[in-house]
């Protein structure tokens, strides 16, 4: 039997301890230990960004990452996106002013990855867009209603 | 756009089901996650035909899990796709099978406690394979002596004994074709194919089955039709219909992936069954590339023409390689007979077509059903006739289509209509007019490695299966709507959403019926113990289809009303009328002209309550008698790299004739996305086979697979959409589909902007940089020789 560790991370601003075995991917961690069920699971080998969350800020795959990796990091889901008084992210208001969702799968990994966007680059062009979501894969949408609702939020 | 004659049909709103999707509350069948519950994992076959000489579970059993052999699940043949009628439908598949007929096919299935105790026992599962020879290719799997996959297989309940691997056969003939081709001036034949696309869906198929305490079961599955899950789970289970429920499940894109009781519903209620647990089956996407693709297709086409451009006769010949198992090959064949025969008139036609199994993947429907497939051929067709004739491409497709008040065969021989409505010539002269076309220039005047063309690609896809007679193909919907005492509407139906917007589509004919706010409509959560019997959300009928049901319903939902009304304001229900009053955010009953004859819809409600008339309710089974086409234009600019042999796409203009618009944003959606799929079956999607071990040469990868990325699509600025300004009399407000329409036409037209760009006519899709490369070359070398 493995042995089980506890890490600490505060995932969308809340203080959590779960106790993780050492091969525990976090994308299993978030959806099954704490029900974040929002990080989605589609591939499991890091070739679609569809369980994209943000780490300490910086956006990374969760199905690549182990959770003991990221002990004592602070992590944003799509949860954590909208404000704690329910009202939506300017991301999210957009994705949908848009129409830049379809199926909705692999929305939080796109909205996870605008979000780092947008904070590194406030008014990013449309091919610096596109090509921040090159490792995010929609099969719906032919990323049109993304790029411009991501473009819409640009200062 | 919006429609004076509607307040919220065409009217851009925000879908309902949206605000879970931005902030992940949408939950998808593999977010499904019950107490107790067992984690399971398939053991696959690594040949890609073998009989299973011997199964050891005893070492899984050992660590605590529990195992299904072929042994454990009802022996029962079926076929996944209920949509056909019995006698129609072809049975070839077990629960597990005694012989494997492609890699990845399962074989054992393990449950335990989690997902690392599964796989822990998966490796403990001993299996001994007896490979046989297989066979990958289809014109090689019809030769005397090829390997056999399957001896005999049910057609409906008759034994249907299998030759040379030809699963069915199908021949559509109208007139004479040899006739046609002699009155012709010009005779033009070709080779046309098109691969084993992959729906890449980002959602993997997943399924969770729940054993209840009365011998039934609960079922998440990643599903299509919650009805037919439960029809066949019922079957095959010997379990009474009224002691199964299956869920309605957001699904995490489609494409026609789940049209089927994909083949890991029923191993997971096996495994639940035999736990008497909840067991919840996820595939890998690994898995989930080996379980189903996109029908390929292989394309002999000839065209009899007359000087002037008009047709005088057709005949297509195509060779489909299905795969291990025949899911619905034989509707495919008449599909796509009915899409060859509804593109263009053919006084002469001959049709014919072949399925046949090979050791691969079964394929299944993918967007479009044989259509891109057929439509790829038939438009790269039409520029060859027009290149021949020396006139312009869009002329000859003016001259010949198919359009108002002429027949559609909506699914094959068996199903046809009257064209009512056509935005055809519309599209391509405003797409020719945005595209500029006139300034394209020919491939012989463009030079330089980077070369530009612009192609054209006309098409349409069905509007649902539905027909004045009962045909091959089972087709209606059911649906509940209520007005509830507050005057908010509760609508109830088995109809899914695979992402287009179907059920927002819904809610809104069943507020501009009612008079009622869009934000008072609610589409209820369904199963298949609440609802009517729904076929399946497939072949674009969502809206049609669905939607007309749910129009049906309001219809007799808002006669009550006015009944009800009629009685406490003293006017005769026939001059009522029910609008939207913004301010009191309710829909009022009224008299026109009249300030006094004015009721809320909820004070009718809640009166008919505390009276005791009765709720305001009404079911419908509907229906449609018809399946009019959704007419579709593509034009494509692309650019040709001559040195590496690769081809972007630059610009497109994509139109639809869909009627009447409901969703205009999400409409333009579809036809986004359609262009995508389309240029990735024209330039990019193949799964191809290593011919020695009969593996996925990509390995179940979609990094290998390769889809198109936001990188690669064009720019927001150089893609347009527009809608035909039509409406479809048969239709709810006059609307027909979109969905699979919109990835028809774009395989032609990719094909016919690389003819425009360097002069090289590619049949093969998809057509890759190996491919124009070697055609540029032999190009290349016969004009050497030609000096």
């Amino acid at each position: 039997m493995m042995t089980k560790r506890r890490v600490t991370l505060t995932v969308n601003g809340e203080h959590v301890e779960p106790l993780v075995e050492a091969n525990a991917l976090l994308v299993n961690v978030l959806r099954e230990e704490l029900q974040l069920t929002g990080t989605k699971y589609c591939c499991g080998t890091g070739q679609c960004g569809g369980c994209t969350v943000l780490v300490n800020g910086e956006p990374i795959l969760s199905c690549l990452t182990l959770a003991v990796a990221v002990d004592g990091a602070d992590i944003l889901t799509i949860e954590g996106v909208a404000k704690p008084d329910g009202s939506l992210d300017p991301i999210q208001e957009a994705f949908l002013d848009h129409g830049a969702v379809q199926c909705g799968f692999c929305t939080p990994g796109m909205i996870l990855m605008a979000k780092d966007l947008l904070a590194h680059d406030p008014s990013p062009s449309e091919e610096r867009i596109r090509e921040h979501l090159r490792g995010n894969l929609c099969r719906c949408t032919g990323y049109h209603r993304i790029v411009k609702a991501i473009g819409s939020c640009g200062q | 756009m919006n429609d004076d004659r509607f307040e919220v049909i065409g009217r851009v709103t925000r879908r309902q089901d949206g605000h879970a999707m931005v902030t992940g509350r949408q939950l998808y069948s593999s977010d499904i996650s019950l107490p107790n519950m067992l984690q399971a994992r398939v053991l696959r076959s690594p040949y890609p035909h073998a009989r299973i000489a011997a199964i050891d579970t005893s070492e899984a059993e050992r660590l605590g899990a529990v195992c299904i052999t072929p042994e454990d699940v009802p022996r029962v043949k079926y076929n996944e796709r209920q949509v056909s009628v019995p006698a129609k439908t072809y049975r070839d598949r077990t629960v597990l099978p005694d012989k494997v007929r492609h890699v990845g096919q399962g074989v054992v299935a393990v449950a335990a406690r989690t997902e690392a105790l599964a796989d822990r026992a998966l490796d403990a599962l001993d299996v001994e394979f007896e490979s046989l020879p297989a066979v990958f290719d289809p014109h090689e799997a019809m030769r005397d002596g090829a390997p056999q996959l399957h001896d005999a297989v049910l057609l409906g309940e008759t034994v249907l004994p299998i030759e040379r691997n030809i699963a069915c056969y199908r021949e559509a003939v109208e007139g004479d074709v040899a006739r046609g081709l002699e009155e012709a001036d010009l005779v033009v034949e070709n080779e046309f194919t098109t691969g084993r696309a992959y729906h890449g869906q980002l959602e993997s198929k997943a399924v969770v089955c729940r054993p209840e305490a009365d011998g039934g079961i609960t079922v998440w599955a990643t599903a299509q039709s919650i009805h037919n899950t439960r029809q066949l789970l019922g079957s095959l289970f010997d379990i009474p219909l009224s002691k199964i429920n299956v869920q309605r499940v957001p699904i995490g894109g489609s494409f026609g992936s789940s049209i089927q009781m994909n083949s890991s519903v029923a191993v997971c209620v096996a495994l639940a069954l035999k736990a008497q647990k909840s067991v919840k089956l996820v595939l890998t996407r690994e898995e989930d590339m080996y379980d189903h693709c996109k029908y390929p297709s292989n394309i002999h086409l000839t065209y009899g023409v007359k000087r002037d451009g008009t047709l005088t006769a057709g005949y297509l010949k195509t060779v489909v390689d299905i795969g291990g198992h025949n899911i619905q090959a034989y509707p495919l064949l008449g599909c796509m007979a009915g899409w060859f025969v509804s593109l263009y008139r053919l006084p002469h036609l001959k049709f014919e077509g072949t399925a046949v199994y090979t050791n691969k993947a079964p394929a299944c429907a993918m967007q479009g059903y044989g259509n891109p497939q057929v439509t790829f051929a038939v438009e790269s067709m039409m520029d060859t006739i027009a290149e021949e004739l020396d006139i312009d491409p869009i002329d000859v497709r003016l001259k010949n289509y198919v359009g108002l008040g002429e027949t559609f065969w909506g699914q094959g021989p068996t199903v046809r209509s009257v064209i009512r409505s056509c935005g055809v010539e519309e599209m391509l002269l405003k797409g020719k007019a945005m595209v500029g076309w006139e300034g394209r220039g020919s491939s012989t005047s463009k030079t330089g490695r980077f070369r530009r063309g612009i192609g054209v690609g006309r098409g349409f896809h069905t509007s649902g299966t539905g027909a004045p007679t009962p045909g091959e193909v089972i087709d209606y919907s059911t649906a509940m709507v209520k007005i509830n005492e507050d005057g908010s509407v509760d609508c109830l139906t088995a109809l899914m959403c695979h992402g287009g917007g179907t059920l927002d589509a819904g809610a809104k004919m069943v507020a501009e019926e009612l008079g009622v706010p869009l934000d008072r409509v609610g589409i209820s959560p369904s199963n298949t113990r609440s609802t009517g019997y729904d076929v399946c959300t497939h072949a674009t009928r969502g809206v049609y289809c669905g939607g007309a049901s749910l129009l049906r319903a309001a219809q007799d939902v808002k006669k009550i009303l006015f009944d009800f009304a009629s009685r406490i304001i003293d006017v005769n229900p026939d001059a009522l009328k029910v609008r939207p009053d913004t301010n009191r955010g309710q829909g009022v009953v009224c008299l026109p002209g009249a300030p006094a004859k004015r009721i809320t819809v909820a004070e009718v409600a809640k009166t008919a309550q505390i009276k005791g008339w009765g709720s305001i309710i009404a079911v419908v089974s509907h229906r449609q008698v018809n399946c009019p086409p959704c007419f579709v234009v593509n034009f494509v600019e692309v650019e040709v790299d001559t040195a590496t042999g690769q081809i972007r796409p630059m610009r497109a203009v994509a139109a639809v004739d869909a009627g009447t618009v409901i969703n205009p944003d999400l409409a333009a959606g579809q036809l986004e996305g359609g262009l995508c799929r389309g240029i990735g079956l024209a330039l990019l999607e193949d799964t191809t086979y290593k011919p020695d071990t009969g593996e996925l040469t990509c390995g179940g990868y979609l990094t290998d697979y390769k889809v198109y990325t936001a990188q690669d699509m064009p720019s927001l600025e150089d893609l347009s959409t527009f809608f035909a300004d039509t409406y479809e009399p048969s239709g709810p407000f006059g609307a027909k589909g979109v969905g699979e329409a919109a990835n028809n036409a774009t395989a032609g037209a990719v094909a016919n902007a690389i003819y425009n760009a360097v002069g090289i006519r590619l049949t093969e899709a998809p057509i890759t940089p190996e491919r124009v490369l070697s055609a540029l070359t032999r190009d290349a070398e016969q004009l050497q020789q030609g000096r």
